[in-house]
């Protein structure tokens, strides 16, 4: 899956690490979601959602 | 980067716990040298799982609690760690069965199981945690 999560972080200054906290989750955890090597749960896919105020789709797309 | 609350939590039960474990290990094969009656020695022969429990129990409740993804790698490791140590087992099984290798006594091979899983583990998850990072 892809995601824009790296670039709505940088877009607000944040470090992963700034993020993860924010998530309740670690350093790493961001990393693998940004590499697109994870994807995340539905519960965290909506606390990212919730935190960038946009919508999951607009966040998360499935590869063509 | 600050470890994670649940990190520490862990540390804080997983090292007082192996301190016991290496504390009663000790007491207990010093105890047995001089112990007789079979309830007796099986008591005291057991003392050191008692801290070993707590490790474990330290080592589920970081499972559960951590994040998503550190579970997931937690779980891959302990995945990878049983099949390789299971089929190392068994393998070790059909060639002792088979006489082609030195017959050990049961106890030497049974003490090493937990001891291999956890070692296994600790390998696998390095391999994971590795294979994630040098993505970055």
């Amino acid at each position: 899956m892809n995601n824009r999560v790296r670039e709505l972080r940088t877009a607000l200054g944040w470090s992963q690490a700034d993020l993860g906290e924010h998530l309740d989750v670690s350093r790493q955890t961001v990393n693998a979601i940004e590499t697109g090597k994870y994807d995340p749960s539905l519960p965290l896919a909506f606390k990212i959602a919730g935190l960038f105020s946009l919508s999951i789709e607009s966040i998360f797309t499935p590869e063509p | 980067m600050a470890m994670r609350a649940v990190h520490k939590r862990y540390l804080r039960e997983f090292f007082p716990a192996m301190a016991g474990y290496m504390i009663l290990l000790f007491v207990s094969v010093s105890w047995l040298k001089s112990l007789d009656g079979t309830l007796a020695r099986t008591l005291v022969t057991l003392l050191p799982a008692l801290p070993i429990a707590f490790v474990i129990r330290a080592m589920v409740r970081v499972i559960r609690d951590q994040d998503e993804f550190e579970r997931r790698i937690d779980l891959e490791a302990i995945a990878i760690a049983g099949g390789i140590g299971g089929f190392g087992f068994f393998t070790y099984g059909l060639l002792l069965n088979a006489r082609v290798l030195e017959q050990p006594t049961g106890a030497s091979v049974a003490v090493w199981v937990f001891p291999i899983l956890l070692g296994l583990f600790g390998v696998a998850k390095c391999a994971i945690r590795f294979y994630y990072r040098s993505h970055e």
